[in-house]
């Protein structure tokens, strides 16, 4: 049982991950940013080319080094998410919601599909692992592993809460996310504060990508798609656009997975944990937080 | 080996490209409503292969078309068939059932008169009658589900084990290590499930106790959940039938959950990246049911080595197999003097043992592989799999 808890757990720290710039970008422009999922690929891409281009990096000592790599891939990611903001979202922003939603797809294609065109489409292998021994703890079997990308994930994600709620750049995002045309008139610049809100989504997802490749060992072109589903569906379930209900959806995602798969077997496991969303859902469709407009950002 | 349709659509599929291929076929013998560049030339002997190179599954068609691309080429260099060239004519099939059946007409109204191709059952199934319309002898290089030699056509030839044959080398490994309590658990996929099933039902019958029979979703990284009901389960002997992504996911996940058993993967997991995905220390205690290793093989050497030029990448799974295909194809119609299926079916029948990377080939009635020359490999030191036993008494 403490097993299965601590399986969905880690396994819903990477969604959250992600889920929190889906969110954010939801909460701030109203847009599903269908490229996010494979923003976190390119993240584990980023971390495999430091890697392999530089030999000495692989043989230094495993925690340190991911560390610096997490850091790369995040303003690599970062700057890539307002890249991607600026050339795809931002000249059709004023556009029918539809038309941004259909350059999202593209954006998440072009960036799948350049990637196989750069790598191939075979995976790849990470050339660092973290690995170390694993820990009894209350009768469940935990690696080191895992704990020290769990710590990471928590950091980052108090970090995020930390400058949304007590920065003064947090406090213009929360004033866009309620009213745009309002916050201009404050004279606030909200296309800056835009750019900086996908700077910060895409780094979160670069740094999940680093973690996952380091962690998982296998990277591909594709591994951005299932797992951007599963981050929009933690980010609805959290309610969207509310930063700890992000948090909250992904871990509740990953447990469910994990319970599903433990009674039902790995055939249902989506069967069941969806079930159960949709369950949720039409009996509260906002999502656990999303009623909390107040904190919405 | 990849199955998404359900069987009305799939009928549905064969049936409306049943008439399409009819259609290009009269079209064909019209004498050209705007076809004539399609012609069957004079020059050159069109050998046609429909391999994913879109998709997932995409990896596998390079290494299919390249390997077949060698083989052409030194055939060619070689005089061609009776002073004719070959010319390999590839389509991209997608691993989709609806998109094969489209490339497949394609190839079809592209003057092939012979297909050395399929990978995905799912994608190749429907695929068979229309190239039985068209009346083009087909040589599979890889896929090898058992719904293909059910499909009962005359022009079917498979290169590779069934599964019936491949789950036959697992039991009798599982038994030689002396397995007491067996798992096994496939990925969902036609041709996994197919190996999955087969295993189960031999295993039970050569009297092992089977405690677990999972099923996992593909094209995922976090498989900890299954690794733990394998090692609750109790086994001492797992078998994986999917894919060597997954399957080096698997394994190391499994490792890390306690599991202290064998580990035993199906062909599809035959490739250096399993080491690699598994990691360092994570390879011990594996191995797989294969074929036969280009490594094993004499000359073998200087075909990887051809082939890491010729392409700039290492040859991959089905590599070699497309590589006999053709070959296979090739001599049969060499034999057979002649083009037409009839003659080259019958040719095929009569190959006795063709030297070929997967042993000597022999075709059954069914065009099956009269011995599915299954061997167990493990994995080398360089991480690439090896020779281990070759089940041979």
């Amino acid at each position: 049982m403490s097993q299965i808890i601590i399986n969905g757990l880690f396994v819903g720290s990477f969604y959250a991950l992600i889920a929190l710039g889906y969110s954010m970008v939801y909460g701030i422009i109203k847009l599903l940013n269908f490229a996010h999922g494979d923003v976190y690929m390119i993240g584990a891409f980023v971390g495999f080319v430091l890697l392999t281009s530089f030999g000495g990096l692989a043989a230094a000592a495993t925690i340190p080094t991911l560390v610096l790599l997490v850091l790369v891939a995040m303003i690599f990611t970062g700057l890539l998410g307002v890249t991607v903001e600026r050339v795809a979202y931002r000249p059709l922003r004023s556009s029918p919601r539809l038309a941004v939603l259909i350059t999202a797809v593209g954006m998440s294609f072009t960036l799948e599909y350049a990637v196989r065109q750069i790598f191939g489409p075979s995976p790849k292998a990470y050339p660092v692992r973290v690995s170390g021994g694993s820990v009894e703890f209350i009768g469940a079997r935990i690696s080191t592993a895992q704990l020290v990308l769990m710590a990471l994930a928590a950091l980052l994600m108090v970090v995020l809460a930390f400058y949304v709620n007590r920065t003064r750049e947090g406090r213009a995002m929360r004033a866009i996310a309620l009213d745009p045309a309002a916050s201009t008139l404050m004279g606030i610049n909200v296309n800056r504060v835009i750019s900086r809100v996908f700077f910060i989504g895409s780094a979160l997802a670069g740094a999940a990508g680093v973690m996952a490749g380091a962690y998982y060992g296998s990277i591909d072109f594709l591994m951005g798609f299932v797992i951007g589903i599963k981050a929009f569906t933690a980010a609805v379930i959290g309610g969207i656009g509310n930063l700890y209900g992000a948090m909250l959806g992904g871990l509740t995602l990953g447990l469910l997975e994990s319970f599903g798969t433990a009674w039902l077997g790995g055939e249902w496991r989506d069967v069941f944990s969806f079930a159960c969303l949709i369950i949720f859902l039409s009996f509260k469709p906002t999502g656990i937080l999303g009623a909390r407009v107040v904190e919405r950002m | 080996m990849k199955s998404t349709r359900s069987a009305s659509v799939w009928r549905r599929a064969r049936y409306l490209a049943a008439s399409v291929a009819l259609a290009t076929a009269v079209a064909g013998c019209g004498g050209g409503v705007g076809g004539s560049d399609d012609e069957k030339s004079g020059d050159t002997i069109k050998f046609g292969m429909l391999a994913p190179f879109s998709g997932t599954e995409s990896a596998f068609g390079d290494y299919m078309k390249n390997g077949a691309a060698l083989a052409v080429e030194e055939i060619n260099a070689d005089g061609g068939i009776d002073g004719k060239d070959i010319e390999l004519v590839t389509q991209d099939d997608g691993c989709d059932a609806t998109t094969a059946v489209a490339a497949a007409n394609k190839l079809v109204s592209q003057g092939v008169v012979a297909s050395v191709g399929g990978y995905c059952s799912g994608a190749t199934l429907p695929t068979l009658p229309i190239f039985l319309q068209a009346e083009v002898p087909m040589v599979i290089p890889a896929a090898n589900s058992n719904a293909l030699v059910e499909a009962d056509q005359e022009n079917v030839f498979l290169i590779n084990g069934t599964g019936t044959q491949q789950a036959a080398a697992a039991v009798a490994f599982a038994k030689k290590e002396g397995a007491s309590k067996i798992a096994v658990i496939d990925d969902s996929t036609d041709y996994s499930v197919d190996l999955a099933d087969s295993f189960v039902e031999q295993a039970k019958s050569a009297g092992l106790d089977v405690v677990l029979d999972a099923t996992m979703t593909p094209k995922e990284k976090d498989y900890s959940a299954e690794a733990n009901k394998l090692v609750k389960s109790g086994a001492d002997f797992v078998y994986w039938t999917g894919y060597y992504q997954e399957g080096g996911l698997l394994n190391r996940q499994s490792k890390d959950a306690g599991y202290k058993g064998t580990f035993l993967a199906g062909d599809g997991s035959v490739d250096a990246s399993f080491a690699e995905i598994s990691g360092k220390d994570y390879t011990d205690n594996v191995y797989a049911t294969f074929t036969q290793t280009p490594d094993m093989l004499e000359g073998a050497e200087d075909w990887i080595a051809d082939y890491t030029k010729k392409f700039g990448d290492e040859p991959g799974p089905y590599s070699t197999q497309s590589y006999d295909a053709v070959r296979v194809m090739a001599e049969a119609i060499k034999n057979a003097d002649s083009t037409e299926m009839k003659d080259v079916n019958a040719a095929l029948r009569d190959l006795d043992g063709f030297p070929a990377f997967s042993g000597p080939i022999t075709f059954t009635e069914e065009g099956t592989l009269a011995e599915g020359g299954f061997a167990i490999v493990t994995i080398g030191d360089d991480g690439s799999f090896v020779l281990h036993d070759d089940l041979q008494g």
